[in-house]
């Protein structure tokens, strides 16, 4: 069953009606990553987030926006388009995916490295806890310290410790020009020498992407990369001015020729992303797909790691960060929870990181230790969710507690 | 009214003894003429000295000062260099005092995975010291960052003038490595963004010490940029300069930073530094853009335009590296030149949004009238956060009054236009009666609880940013030594 409230107001009342009958709740917004994490364990009842759709207050002179959880990642470029800004966080699916979606489940786009995370953009938030409490933290300036700062603690809560009703956005200029730059590179070794220098390099991109994989070979306007299941491609996007970009077109042709890659792929005076560099994730036809967070250097090793299990898979990192996506072409034998212990989590784990589920058949069985099997200090988590929480209604079940 | 109820003598005692016996006499202060130095931070309104000082040589030191202080009940409260300016390390109550600054080591730099790992008494600057040469540097810059340590700029989330591009302390920190108020340690974050479960690493952030004792921090390097172009916009109204802020923002250019300077304070930094800013101006901005080389004659060409459209007198370029670096060193120590206007000075911290920055300080002048006080403004323009600086003299303890009350007027005046009463300095003791006016019952509510879920005794820097923490319902009182008596 699914309720929709249409105020912040009908929310706290939902909550206090699941709190009445002690059933869970499981907040929604555009359903697209209702397989992120667990599944509840227990029978749900949802409420969809999508009729608080409003655009609140768009002072487009102060850069900032406040809107409800339910207006779409599309509906909000939109917009923003209008007044030549943006929030530069490029998600799969924006046409369904709703912005309280993308802070719950932390979801950071490819140009994470020029822009910076999602978190960084949220400046003030309004939710309702488990208790039935319409609770605020921010406001609506760029800069703020006054108080607990919820807006980072419910960035990434899977909607644990309450159900997101409203945020204010800090907005970005929209960029004059982009341009992406693309290349095959043979061996991971290579790969990593590459990466390393793109970090080193004068030019500054706004994303460095490495794809590899049978979804990549496929693609046809990128089939002068010549990718085979062993080697890479090495994407990097450039925003800036048209000075800036042609400059650093230029530059980044000249450090990659030292490099012996003589005639790259570009696609220049087009934000536009090549065709998956954004849907990638997405793709249900995959049995399994994954995302790992670890250190830049770590990406490298953990493609090699899943490779090693898979050497179908198919990978996008967003190799600046350590955010590394992997569509598995079938599913593990031995069965998820295997996978993830006997492999990925400590492969991720060697480079401080962890793994987290985006899509898995239903039914996999899978336990809260293997999913969520990195170090993490659980006994303080713990006590928030019980604080803000305290009858378990909000997504139980998926989170780390 | 429940306060904290001031531990006994023979506790304390006790406990000075169990405390050096723990980490060794060399590190616990209990003299009285000691402590003086620790009874208040830059906020000097109102002073209170610690009962013991202690200086904790690492994280086990840290765990068996706070398993002690528990142990005897005493409260106890973490300090870095003391510069915070809302009184966030103010011991309420006395109590243990927790000075981090031994705690000092940079242990690691690694610039492959672009991240450094250092203790909470490493001096902000020492760190982009470290860095230097290396083409990487620690981007939250305080004006304090010469004396401000790392751990200081956690507890409360500080900012500086390039945070305008690059962000605040929040943006920068990937990990947390803190004792809790019950003596266990944790660690949140770690080198790779995005750590398992809660964002604990972002609540921790300018949790102004009262969620934890931070031992360790994970921060990120960012990449020098390739040049810069630095402006000096005179005006001759604080309209026409901030007239000048909200074109250059609305024109959608985000510079690294956009500083502006009154004629108040500019006469003090002239006779301080010699630089030659015009003293007949009444604002000026210092403007900063950089990154690609390539990119920015275009931006300093549409900032000179702007400004000028805002009737700027003069756009003025640094000729050179070494005349940009004397303008931030004007523009930094500032508050060292305040000396030469007043015996003592509140500086204070308030946000806007950034069009309503020329309202804003019409009604500072409004109220430097009404109050008789002399008020100067030096502040962060292009994000909104104002730094108006009351003028006064300590001793006179009816113009301490005054600068309370002209204080709190111009909070209420940002909180109007739809602003905050902190940017960067935090709530602390002095701005604990704004919490309610910023936030609702059930706001407050939630944060008690993120607070009980961290801090559940409330032993650890109690009376703090909640007017709720550490008491029922506590009623705004100055809980220290007023400065003036």
């Amino acid at each position: 069953m699914t309720t929709s409230p249409t105020t912040a107001a009908e929310v706290v009342a939902a909550v206090q009606q699941a709190r009445a009958k002690k059933s869970p709740l499981q907040p929604v917004g555009g359903g697209t990553s209702l397989q992120f994490g667990l599944q509840s364990s227990a029978p749900v009842e949802q409420l969809s987030l999508a009729q608080l759709n409003r655009v609140v207050d768009y002072p487009a002179r102060d850069m900032t926006i406040t809107v409800e959880a339910g207006v779409t990642m599309q509906d909000l470029a939109t917009t923003l388009a209008k007044e030549g800004q943006r929030l530069p966080v490029d998600v799969p699916q924006a046409d369904r995916a709703t912005i309280g979606g993308v802070i719950a489940t932390n979801w950071n786009g490819f140009r994470r490295f020029g822009q910076g995370p999602l978190r960084d953009f949220v400046i003030g938030i309004e939710a309702v806890d488990g208790n039935g409490l319409l609770f605020h933290g921010g406001g609506r300036v760029v800069k703020n310290v006054a108080g607990y700062d919820f807006c980072k603690l419910l960035c990434g809560s899977l909607g644990t410790l309450g159900i997101i009703t409203q945020m204010t956005l800090k907005v970005r200029p929209l960029p004059e020009r982009s341009a992406w730059l693309a290349c095959g590179v043979n061996d991971a070794k290579k790969a990593e020498a590459m990466l390393a220098a793109l970090q080193q390099s004068a030019v500054t991109p706004a994303a460095i992407e490495l794809v590899s994989g049978s979804v990549w070979q496929q693609q046809t306007v990128l089939s002068e990369l010549k990718l085979t299941p062993q080697n890479f491609g090495l994407l990097v996007l450039l925003d800036g001015t048209t000075t800036e970009v042609l400059w650093m077109k230029d530059h980044l042709r000249r450090e990659w020729r030292e490099a012996g890659i003589v005639n790259p792929l570009m696609q220049d005076g087009t934000a536009e992303p090549w065709p998956a560099v954004q849907e990638f994730s997405a793709h249900v036809d995959s049995p399994l797909t994954v995302q790992a967070s670890v250190v830049p250097s770590g990406v490298l090793p953990f493609v090699a790691a899943c490779r090693k299990r898979d050497p179908d898979c198919s990978v996008i990192a967003h190799a600046g960060n350590g955010s590394v996506f992997v569509r598995f072409a079938r599913f593990p034998d031995k069965g998820l929870g295997e996978l993830l212990m006997g492999d990925l989590q400590p492969a991720a784990a060697a480079h401080y990181g962890h793994v987290v589920i985006l899509n898995a058949p239903p039914g996999a069985a899978i336990t809260h230790r293997s999913m969520w099997g990195g170090e993490a200090p659980l006994g303080v988590m713990t006590a928030v969710k019980r604080k803000f929480d305290p009858f378990d209604l909000l997504n139980r079940g998926r989170f780390v507690y | 009214m429940q306060s904290i109820p001031s531990p006994s003598a023979p506790t304390l005692t006790r406990l000075a003894d169990a405390l050096r016996r723990a980490i060794g006499a060399e590190n616990v202060l209990t003299a009285r003429s000691d402590l003086m130095v620790y009874e208040c931070d830059g906020f000097v309104i109102e002073k209170n000295s610690p009962d013991i000082v202690v200086f904790p040589r690492s994280t086990a030191d840290v765990v068996k000062i706070v398993k002690l202080c528990n142990e005897a009940r005493v409260p106890f409260v973490p300090r870095g260099a003391g510069t915070s300016l809302a009184g966030g390390c103010l011991p309420i109550g006395g109590g243990v005092m927790i000075v981090l600054m031994r705690l000092n080591r940079i242990l690691e730099i690694n610039y492959r995975d672009r991240y450094a790992v250092v203790e909470p008494g490493v001096v902000n600057v020492h760190l982009t010291n470290a860095l230097k040469g290396s083409g990487y540097h620690y981007a939250p810059d305080p004006s304090s960052q010469g004396a401000c340590t790392i751990g200081g700029n956690v507890a409360t989330n500080s900012g500086g003038p390039h945070t305008l591009k690059y962000g605040v302390t929040v943006n920068h920190v990937l990990g947390i490595e803190a004792v809790m108020a019950d003596g266990s340690v944790i660690q949140v974050g770690g080198p790779a963004e995005d750590p398992l479960g809660l964002d604990l690493v972002g609540a921790l952030v300018g949790s102004e010490g009262t969620l934890g004792v931070v031992t360790k921090v994970w921060v990120k390097l960012t990449r020098n940029p390739q040049a810069w172009r630095t402006m000096l916009a005179i005006f001759e109204s604080c309209d026409h300069a901030t007239q000048a802020i909200s074109e250059i923002i609305g024109a959608g250019i985000v510079p690294a930073a956009l500083e502006m300077m009154d004629q108040g304070i500019l006469v003090a930094i002239e006779a301080a530094f010699n630089f030659g800013f015009p003293l007949d101006a009444q604002a000026i901005l210092l403007i900063e853009v950089d990154g690609l080389d390539a990119g920015l004659d275009q931006q300093r060409d549409q900032i000179v335009e702007l400004c000028k459209k805002s009737n700027a007198r003069e756009v003025r370029l640094a000729k050179d590296e070494k005349e940009r670096l004397k303008l931030w060193k004007c523009r930094k120590q500032a508050f060292g030149a305040i000396g030469r206007l007043s015996p003592s000075y509140c500086t204070q911290d308030g946000v806007v949004p950034r069009t309503q920055l020329p309202h804003i300080l019409r009604k500072i002048t409004e109220i430097s009238a009404k109050y008789g006080l002399k008020i100067v403004n030096v502040f962060h323009a292009g994000d909104g956060n104002i730094h108006p600086i009351l003028l006064f003299d300590e001793r006179d303890a009816a113009q301490v009054e005054r600068v309370l009350h002209a204080s709190n007027e111009i909070l209420d005046a940002c909180l109007a236009c739809g602003g905050s009463v902190t940017g960067e300095h935090g709530i602390g003791v002095e701005k604990i009666h704004f919490m309610q006016k910023m936030f609702s019952p059930d706001d407050l509510q939630a944060m008690d609880n993120l607070r009980q879920a961290f801090n559940p005794g409330g032993n650890l820097s109690p009376m703090k940013m909640l007017p709720t923490a550490g008491g029922c319902g506590m009623e705004q009182k100055h809980p220290g030594r007023r400065a003036a008596l």
